[in-house]
Formats: structure tokens, sequence, C-alpha cells
């Protein structure tokens, strides 16, 4: 049983029921079976034998946006995290792939992305690109590889990411090169479906593919690509999030920043901030841009809630989820700044989607437009 | 097991979608933040006063056990159904109905999250005192019913203290109203404060009034770091002995703070024994004055250290060691169990040392933790629950703890309930008449004793 090996997880949990307080999802959905406390309890009963995997486990199992809000508040230290993937995982093998799932499965296996579009239309972002240089950005050998992730390279609402990103690097004179067609997507959806061995194939590639290029580093708009590839990859390559890459270029003084005077606040990605560590990096960049004034949410760093895109429950059950966008729009209003800045191309869609659906004037930027704009402006 | 024909008629009552009877809702409903399990045959939840008094109209003609659970944060077994039936929990009647800001008062339904209330309250200038350290989670009708105190109990008391008035469905499904909104009301027996602490034995709870303060103005906190456990102990009580009366007054011995360092929290001196965080409010003035003089305490008994917040920042640097603790301690062994005795603040120093020698004649592992201001203490036992023997010597330095603790003046529980956890313990604080007498105020309130039982009568 794929539980095994977690069980201590179980036994370290005291059920006090303080991972109430700060999971998005029970607080929605109120019954316990939904707190991550009653998560944990299914887990043990399952474990024990006590109960039978149900298509009902595989439901409350799937209402989890993977935040990590509760392992952050347990005063046990118990990795729920963990025993979330791994009760996924114990639920697709004995009863399948969850049905909202199981196209995003396939298209993976088939074609290497979530979109479901040939991977090899992974560049078009450049497409519209002025200045575009021969070798558009997919050179034979390169110091660090830029890894787009499928999102930000299938859905044009964040093609602007990369279309930014790459020329911040290129305007820093970084020796930078992308996958193009040859990236595949990072595993952590499959990870999230349940089928981490799917994942398996995918990382061993994108590994080959980038010791291929004899890179030293490899940066990632996408914080789950990156914190995948941190978790999961066996590899000891230099692993940057975008903004800690941004935050060390700005250090070295290889790009300048020109005064934006505007007020923003910014919105942590569960998983660059709880789940990746990194919260200073985005502040020290906003920090940096002359005239610029950030007010911070509510409920920021470790206690930033999820915009409601994490966990793959914009699949299992959409309502919710952007009940949870809502959620964070209003928080965002909130703070009075017109514009919420964030690094995560799956809380832009998430929040963007959501205003639009509702009418709500948001102004939505990845951290990446904001720097070019301090870059470009005279 | 609850027959076809009335599971329908609870149906009927509350909608389908909010009885619930599948395996997964009957086993999370099972546990509360205690050790024993019961699963419950079923789980409703009502929307609102009328159907709970159905609810128990049915369950009194059919003699069907009815345990209410808050959000199932007690760690005295208080909200599990120990002898089966139903669980009724409030996840839909979380609404703050009114807030009185002349009257000084708020009226809430009782699934409303602790926290939530005294937020809401702070935007008119208004405090909540009750602060459970669940108060993020936990509920005012579960409050209420387990009658929770909290660090600032020492000053402000405890939830009984803010408890203007009730309506309350009996288990006969006869709806009554205690108290109201003023402050004085002599009328009757105070059935109010019977009902809190009761322990959902009694009535449940559907509306709640609760009594609110002014916000007060200014704070100072300060943490002072004792070479000797007992000098901290006297130190508590000389400071309460004087006239000032602390928000807070945490004490932490050697063994906790080993627990907060080994978690990556804040380092402790060698020849720290003992620490306590103190905390003061109100006015400015006054509160930089009492700082002074806490200050001054604490040298003059042989603090070998005193450090004073001068930010909001600092100070929640200081409270990051007392809100670590139990978390840090928790994980030291598999299982935790945290103690409740509480004794004249006087005695502090007297009940520390009898727990310090029990848990060496019985070879424990014992850290002390108190809300020490109101000698009420919370030793956690860190053990691991498989290993038999070790649960048997932990039984018998309980025992001997509740015992010296009774013989000081003191409680077996100070503020997290009897329940199940202590039920056994009880004849060490009450003569038979008084329990014979708890027995029958429970018979006129629930004659079928179907409300909650099991509890500790």
């Amino acid at each position: 049983m794929v539980l095994k090996s977690i069980a201590d997880e179980f036994d370290q949990c005291i059920k006090c029921g303080l991972c109430q307080a700060t999971c998005p999802v029970c607080k929605e959905l109120l019954l316990e079976k939904y707190t991550p406390r009653g998560k944990i309890q299914l887990a043990r009963y399952y474990s024990q034998g006590e109960l039978d995997l149900s298509s009902h486990y595989q439901d409350i199992f799937a209402k989890c946006l993977l935040c990590g809000a509760c392992v952050t508040t347990c005063p046990s230290g118990v990795e729920l995290n963990k025993v979330f993937i791994s009760m996924r995982e114990e639920i697709a093998k004995k009863k399948g792939v969850h049905h909202k799932m199981e196209e995003l499965v396939r298209s993976l296996v088939v074609n290497y992305n979530i979109s479901g579009e040939d991977n090899s239309q992974r560049g078009e972002w450049r497409d519209f690109l002025k200045d575009l240089p021969d070798h558009m950005y997919q050179k034979g050998k390169a110091e660090v590889v830029y890894f787009v992730g499928c999102v930000a390279s299938f859905f044009p609402m964040v093609h602007k990411i990369p279309q930014n990103l790459v020329r911040i690097l290129e305007l820093a004179n970084v020796d930078f090169t992308i996958l193009g067609g040859e990236e595949w997507c990072c595993g952590f959806p499959l990870i999230g479906a349940g089928v981490p061995e799917k994942a398996r194939e995918m990382m061993k590639h994108n590994l080959e593919k980038v010791n291929e290029l004899r890179a030293k580093r490899v940066v990632f708009s996408c914080p789950s690509c990156y914190r995948t590839w941190k978790e999961y990859y066996d590899t000891d390559l230099d692993l940057f999030h975008s903004t800690q890459f941004i935050a060390r270029l700005i250090k070295d003084e290889a790009i300048h920043l020109r005064e934006v005077n505007t007020r923003v606040t910014y919105h942590d990605p569960c998983d660059l901030g709880r789940n990746g560590g990194v919260y200073d990096a985005p502040r020290e960049i906003l920090k940096s841009i002359p005239g610029l004034t950030l007010v911070e949410l509510e409920n920021n760093r470790d206690q930033c809630v999820c915009c409601g895109g994490g966990g793959n429950l914009e699949m299992a059950d959409s309502a919710l989820s952007e009940t949870m966008a809502q959620k964070k729009i209003e928080e965002i209003q909130r703070t009075g700044a017109k514009t919420v800045v964030t690094s995560c191309q799956q809380c832009i869609r998430t929040i963007k989607s959501r205003a639009r659906r509702q009418k709500i004037n948001l102004d939505v930027r990845d951290i990446t437009e904001l720097v070019l704009k301090a870059m470009s402006n005279d | 097991m609850i027959s076809a024909s009335l599971t329908n008629e609870f149906r009927s009552i509350v909608g389908n979608e909010w009885f619930l009877d599948t395996p997964e809702d009957l086993a999370t409903y099972s546990y509360d933040g205690f050790l024993p399990e019961f699963k419950p045959d079923a789980v409703i939840i009502p929307g609102c006063t009328d159907e709970i008094s159905k609810i128990m109209w049915v369950a009194n003609r059919e003699k069907i056990n009815i345990t209410p659970r808050g959000a199932g944060t007690n760690i005295c077994g208080g909200s599990v159904a120990k002898k089966g039936g139903i669980i009724i929990t409030f996840h839909r009647m979380n609404k703050i109905l009114e807030i009185d800001p002349e009257n000084r008062c708020a009226v809430v339904q009782p699934g409303v999250v602790n926290a939530d209330l005294q937020k809401e309250v702070a935007r008119y200038g208004l405090m909540y005192p009750p602060d459970p350290a669940s108060m993020f989670v936990s509920t005012i009708g579960g409050n209420v019913a387990l009658n929770a105190g909290g660090p600032r109990g020492v000053k402000y008391g405890v939830t009984r203290d803010y408890l203007l008035g009730l309506e309350v469905v009996l288990p006969s499904g006869e709806v009554i109203r205690t108290g109201g909104k003023t402050l004085k009301n002599v009328s009757g027996y105070d059935l109010t404060r019977l009902l809190c602490g009761s322990e959902g034995t009694l009535g449940i709870f559907t509306e709640i009034i609760v009594k609110l303060i002014p916000l007060p103005s200014a704070k100072a906190t300060l943490q002072a770091i004792f070479s000797n456990l007992d000098d901290a102990a006297t130190t508590v009580s000389a400071i309460i002995g004087s006239g000032i009366v602390p928000t807070t007054l945490e004490l932490m011995d050697r063994v906790v703070l080993d627990a907060i360092g080994d978690y990556g929290g804040a380092q402790f001196s060698k020849e720290a024994q003992a620490l306590l965080l103190i905390e003061v409010d109100g006015e400015e003035l006054l509160i930089e004055a009492q700082g002074r003089r806490i200050e001054k305490f604490c040298k003059e008994r042989g603090a070998i250290e005193v450090q004073r917040a001068r930010s909001p920042e600092e100070a929640e640097k200081l409270w990051q060691a007392r809100r670590t603790a139990f978390g840090a301690v928790a994980r030291v062994k598999p299982n935790c169990i945290v103690e409740d005795a509480t004794v004249p603040v006087k005695k502090l120093p007297e009940i520390i040392k009898k727990i310090v020698e029990l848990a060496d004649k019985y070879q424990l592992k014992i850290a002390i933790l108190a809300h020490a201001g109101d000698g009420n203490l919370h030793p956690l036992i860190m053990t691991d629950l498989r290993d038999k023997e070790e649960m048997v010597r932990i039984d018998k330095a309980l025992e001997e703890m509740y015992e010296a603790a009774i013989a000081m003046g003191g409680t077996l529980s100070g503020e997290h309930g009897i329940g199940i956890a202590k039920s056994r313990f009880m004849a060490m604080e009450f003569n038979q008449a008084s329990i014979d007498l708890m027995r029958g105020i429970k018979k006129v309130f629930d004659p079928n004793n179907i409300l909650n039982p099991g509890s500790f009568l």
C-alpha cells in the first residue's frame, strides 16, 4: 500500500482540528470530511482496514487545493500534503483516475502537455514578439534553460509571461535558451491526479534535454514546475524561480529599474510561497522599483490564501474553485490597490477569469510585466 | 442503528442533504481532540432552532441519543457519541445575528467561530475576551458548553463571565430563553450559568448573547527568564498579590524551552530554567508604569534576564515561543496528553514542585506549561499510547496530581472540561451529595438521558 510509508503522519495527528483555521476548502464545504483533519483520519481508517475506498473517498480527496495552508498551521508538523497526494495515488490505483481528470491524463501521455495541442506548438507565444532573434531563443547550448511550462506556453491569456521574461533575460545579457517542442510537462498535474508513475517519463525526458544543452541553471516562471523539479527531479542543477533569478539580476545591477508610480498588492502563489519557500524574492523586486508602493494582503506570505487554482480542483469542482477566486478578489479589493501582482500563470488565469466573468474591474499582472515596464520607462 | 422510517422523519425535518450517514461521514464525526473514538449512527446539520426542536422531540419520543458538537476541538471527549446515536452539528448556524455597541453585547448563533466574533466586534472598538487556544476554529456554542478559558483569563475571566443569555432547546423539544441583554438580572435561578459548562448534557444552545468590553488601547509585553523554576513560580503569585492584574501570565519550564529550541524556535541560555511571558493592557500611561513595576518585581525575585517589547513586532517575537510551545512539545513523542489541574495561584510553586516530583517518581517526561496567573496548569505528558506499561504509570501520576491539586483547594479542570477524560476522578472533588444533586438536575432537564449520555455524570 502506498500509504505504509507515511503511516507516521497519521500517528502524528493529534486531531486538534486547528488545521480548519486556514483550510479554504473546508471553510466553504463545512463538513468534517472535507477538513484536513478529516482527510487525515479517513486516510488512517483506510490504512487500518476500517473503511474501503469508495467513489465518495475519491470525491473527498479531490476537493483539496494542495495549497499547503494546513501544513503551515498544524502544530504537530504533520505533512498533510504528502498524505493527500499519496491518497490520490492509492485511489487512482484502486478506483481509477478521477473522471474529471481522465482527459487531462490522456492528453499528457499523448501530447506531453496539458492543453491537448500538438507539443510542437509550445513556442507559439513567440509569434507576436517584435525583434525576434534568428535563434528564436532556442539555442544548441546555453548556460541557462528557461523552462516555460504548459500553461504559459499554450494559454494566450498568459503568453505575456514568457514574452516578458525572455526580453528581461535578453536585456540582462543572460545566455539562455528554451526547449521549445522538447519541453514536456514537468509532471506535476499527473502527480496531482494520482498517477506519479506516468510523470516519471516526463521527468526523465526533461532532465535529459536540459543536460544535453550542458546548462548549469534552470529558470521557471511557473511555481509548480519549479516546485516539482525541486522536489521530484534528481538533479544537481541550480533551480530558480524567475523571481529569484530577477532579484539576483537586480542585485548584480544587470538590470536597472526606473520609476513606476503605482500602488500594488502581491499574491503569494502556493507553490512558490508555502510549498516552495520563496517569499522574499518577489517583494525585493517590487521594493526595488522606485515609486512603487506595496500594500500587503490581509493574509500574506505563509498565510496567503490560495486563489482556487491549485490541486487540479478547477477540474474536479470548478464551482468551488470559482468561489475561492471570488474570495481572493474581495481580499485584493480590500487593500485598496487597483493592481494585484503575482508570479504564477495559474493564479493569473484563475483570478482574471473570475473577475472577467463577474465583470469586476481588476488589474492582474505578472511580476515580469512590471519589471519590464520599469526597465523600459524613460 | 436508526430505522428507515425514523431516518425519513429526520430527513423530512432538515432536508436530505443535511442528514448524513455515509461511512465516511460517520467516521469523521467519531472523534474530537480527545483520544477515544465512537462512531455515531447519523449526523444531522440543522439550519434553525425550529428544526432542532423538532429533532429533539422525535429523539425524545424514540429515546435516541443526541450529542451536540461544535468544531470538535475539545480535549475531554465532550462531543463524541459515547453511547451511539446522533451527532448534531452547527455548521449552518454560524451567523453573527447582531452586534449591539450601545448595549455592549452581541447575539450569535452557536456555530460562529470565536476568532471571527473577536475580529468583527473589534471593528466597533469592542472585545470578546475569552481566547481559548482553539479560538481560530472553535465555536461560541462549544465554548459556552465547555465554559472555555484562555490565557487572558487571569484578567478577564472565562466564557461564563461574558455570557448574558441563551436560547436553548431542551431534550423535550421545548425552547426556553434565559437571561437577556441586561447586565443585571437576578430573576429566578441563574439558568444561564448552570447551562454554561454543562458539556452538552442539559440543552442545545441555539442563540447566545455575549457581553463585550471596550478594546484596551495599549499593552506591554515582557519576558522574564529565571535560573530557578521555583523563583519563577513565586514571582507569579507575587505579581498577582501586588495588585497588578496582568492580562496574561504564562509560565514555561526548561523542558518546554528545550522542545522549542529543538523545533527550530528560539534558543535559550543554559541557565534558563523557566520563562514567564507577561502582558498587561489598558490605558497607555498605566501600562507604562505597570510594565516597569513588573520588570522590577522579576529582577528582585531572581530573574536573570527581563526583556520588554518596544514594538508590536517585538511583542510578537516574545509570543512566538509561547505559541509554538505546544506544537514543539507535542512532536517530541508520538502522543502528548495535556492536563488541566488548577490551584489557587498562591499554591502554584507547591503544585509545580509536586509535578516535578511525580515525573521523577513515575519516570515520565512531563513539560510544564501554565496559565500561571490564574493557577491553571497545563502539564504536557509526552508519551506513546501504545506503551501500555507507561500508560499505567501515567494514570497513577495523574491520580496523585489531582489529589494534590484538590487538597490545595484546587480543581480537576480549569478550562478543558471533564467529559470522559476525568469522569473517574469526580469523586475526588465532589462528595456524594453534590454528585446526587447534579444527577438530579440532569434528570429534571433530561429525564430520558438522551443528551450526551456517558459524560461526566
